[in-house]
């Protein structure tokens, strides 16, 4: 940048075409919020005209025939995002722990370029991969088949977000265990995991978040059923695959509705998990301002 | 020297002893820690090879060569070519690439540069949760509003002067390259605005008052300070939003038209690598149908780690001159 092309042009004409860029920033910031608005209408209006409590309880009718819930399905998302959440969280703490505990062992950037490349895999390549794995071996689909491909996309988040939170660990309390001789796992289990906790939990519901708004994993790991399943080792429906089923067959009125009251139904789910987890991380992060 | 052989306090004993405990407690923690995480990474070893396998025995059909330029698809004739699909999956991502890169700026410039702190923060969370809504929401939306609502635009360019052009070609008959990129678009743009953010935040305050001390408008620091230094950042939001919509799957599926064929017209429908997986995979049953299409995942694999791979280097070098450079 030189001095002539500052002191070029008129004053006016700098500060018009400043004030041009700033209405060229909101104009992008409007078309930015305008999907989300649209999407969150549409779900208002459409959804709410067909979603009922009912929904929530009765079980599942005929795809092309009016009514029927989806308990099935909001069992199904539970039972397979509460598993993967029990396969992934031990799995990623160990992974962050790993990473920023024992800093000094080259297997450790193996682990952690591994759980990052992990974190680039699409969807449906770790759907492929557990049909391939598990669906296979076992000769059928099973809700916990679902839950593995689940937890597979759930790991590289919570890992990522636990390192990042155990990295930020004030140095003062890492000195401070150490200058009274803790033991590493009593300075980790009682001193720097409860400090960031609410950080890691954060990541687990950001986790949780996104893995229960996931279709293509479960489209052949847990297939989709039409009856009220709590056994793994059977297919399993999950609320994204119900919407999809019914909203392939757009078709029929009440599939369309159907569909509508169930994407309300996630999308609430999913946000509410979302925002809470926004909410526990700005808390951590004020916490640790102090 | 008689003090220094008496045997220690009984107190100093119970610490030693706790000691000894405590001892036994990192070993077992060490390798708690170890064997999860070799776990972990033995796990993506064996999908990677597992996978690699079941697609490599598509090769006693087809030649490796033949099926990654193949432009016909036919399972019911068991020709299986994967252009079209990896053509879709390029022309959709590139696409929505140029139309959210440009909007990410600038949403994330209105953020960081000109809303005031009280609107900014909400604005912000508004568009990380557009990030938030599960695909399979976008694709029904897209396909009941998206893929009807554009089209008269679109038949409208195709018949003027413009459809001369072979991208622009008609007919337009509504699901499209085009209504799956505007999808993508929605869907990468938190990203990329999210890494925006981060870069520009990080540009160094002495030098943003120095421009501004010299006289400069707010538009000259952006244009001569932040974005110089922020760009480094702005690129690899750019390339994890490539990644991002180069897996997308549900959301595409239902837009696109699901035409395993080579157009150049973006009004055209099409087909990706992962909406093709997804639609065929559970009605797969002509011979070497399975492991095609487990051959377009590994395609689909080596494309998203490509473009990881691109975005981490770049993230690294990044940090490391943002890192020499921000003088504070």
């Amino acid at each position: 940048m030189s001095d002539s092309q500052l002191l070029r042009g008129t004053a006016l004409r700098r500060r018009s075409f400043d004030r041009f860029i700033s209405v060229l920033c909101l104009v992008a910031g409007v078309i930015a919020l305008l999907p989300l608005a649209a999407v969150i209408a549409f779900l208002l209006i459409e959804g709410l005209k067909a979603w009922s409590p009912a929904f929530l309880v009765e079980r599942p009718g005929s795809v092309v025939g009016p009514g029927g819930g989806a308990v099935h399905a909001i069992i199904g998302t539970f039972l397979m995002t509460g598993l993967a959440l029990v396969i992934a969280t031990p799995a990623a703490l160990a992974v962050a722990v790993y990473v920023v505990e024992y800093r000094e062992s080259r297997l450790a950037v193996v682990v952690r370029s591994a759980v990052d490349l992990l974190a680039g895999v699409p969807s449906i390549v770790v759907g492929i991969i557990v049909y391939a794995l598990v669906v296979l071996t076992m000769k059928h689909f099973s809700g916990f088949a679902g839950s593995l491909a689940l937890a597979i996309i759930m790991l590289p988040i919570i890992a990522r977000t636990s390192e990042e939170m155990l990295k930020i660990v004030p140095r003062r309390l890492r000195e401070g265990t150490m200058a009274l001789g803790m033991a590493r796992w009593r300075a980790l289990g009682f001193v720097f995991i409860p400090t960031v906790a609410s950080g890691i939990l954060t990541g687990i519901l950001l986790a949780v978040s996104r893995a229960i708004g996931e279709t293509a994993p479960l489209l052949f790991t847990s297939l989709g059923s039409n009856f009220v399943q709590t056994d793994f080792s059977q297919p399993m429906s999950a609320l994204p695959v119900y919407i999809f089923q019914n909203a392939i067959n757009i078709g029929f009125p009440a599939a369309k509705e159907r569909a509508w009251a169930g994407a309300l139904t996630l999308v609430t789910i999913v946000l509410v998990l979302n925002l809470l987890g926004r909410w526990l991380a700005s808390r951590a992060a004020v916490r640790g301002a102090n | 020297m008689k003090a220094e052989t008496t045997s220690l306090p009984p107190a100093g004993m119970q610490r030693l002893r706790r000691r000894r405990v405590a001892g036994i407690g990192d070993p077992i923690l060490g390798w708690a820690v170890r064997i999860l995480s070799v776990g972990a990474l033995l796990a993506v070893v064996v999908m990677i090879v597992q996978t690699a396998v079941d697609a490599s025995t598509l090769f006693r059909h087809v030649g490796p060569l033949q099926f990654l330029f193949g432009n016909r698809w036919e399972p019911s004739n068991t020709i299986y070519g994967a252009l079209p699909f990896i053509y879709g999956t390029v022309v959709t991502s590139v696409l929505a690439l140029i139309f959210a890169v440009p909007l990410s700026i600038g949403v994330a410039l209105l953020i960081m540069e000109y809303l005031p702190r009280g609107v900014a923060g909400p604005v912000a969370v508004a568009v990380d949760l557009l990030a938030a809504v599960p695909s399979i929401v976008y694709g029904f939306w897209g396909i009941l509003y998206l893929v009807p609502d554009p089209r008269p635009i679109e038949q409208a360019v195709a018949a003027s002067p413009l459809g001369v052009i072979p991208i622009f070609a008609g007919p337009a008959p509504g699901p499209s390259y085009l209504v799956a990129a505007l999808v993508l678009t929605i869907m990468i743009l938190p990203i990329i605005t999210a890494v925006s953010r981060e870069a520009i935040a990080a540009t160094p305050r002495l030098q943003r008052e120095g421009i501004m001390a010299l006289g400069a408008t707010h538009w000259e620091q952006i244009r001569h300070v932040i974005l110089p230094f922020a760009r480094g950042g702005i690129f690899a939001g750019a390339v994890l939003g490539l990644s991002r919509a180069i897996g997308e799957t549900i959301a595409v599926l239902f837009v696109i038209g699901n035409a395993p064929h080579l157009a150049a017209s973006i009004f055209s429908p099409g087909y990706t690598l992962p909406s093709v997986i997804a639609s065929e995979f559970r009605e797969a049953n002509q011979p070497f149908h399975i492991e095609a299409l487990i051959a377009l995942g590994v395609i689909l694999f080596v494309l998203s780690f490509g473009v990881n791979l691109t975005a981490r280097v770049i993230i690294g070098r990044f940090e490391r001159r943002a890192g020499g450079a921000d003088v504070r």
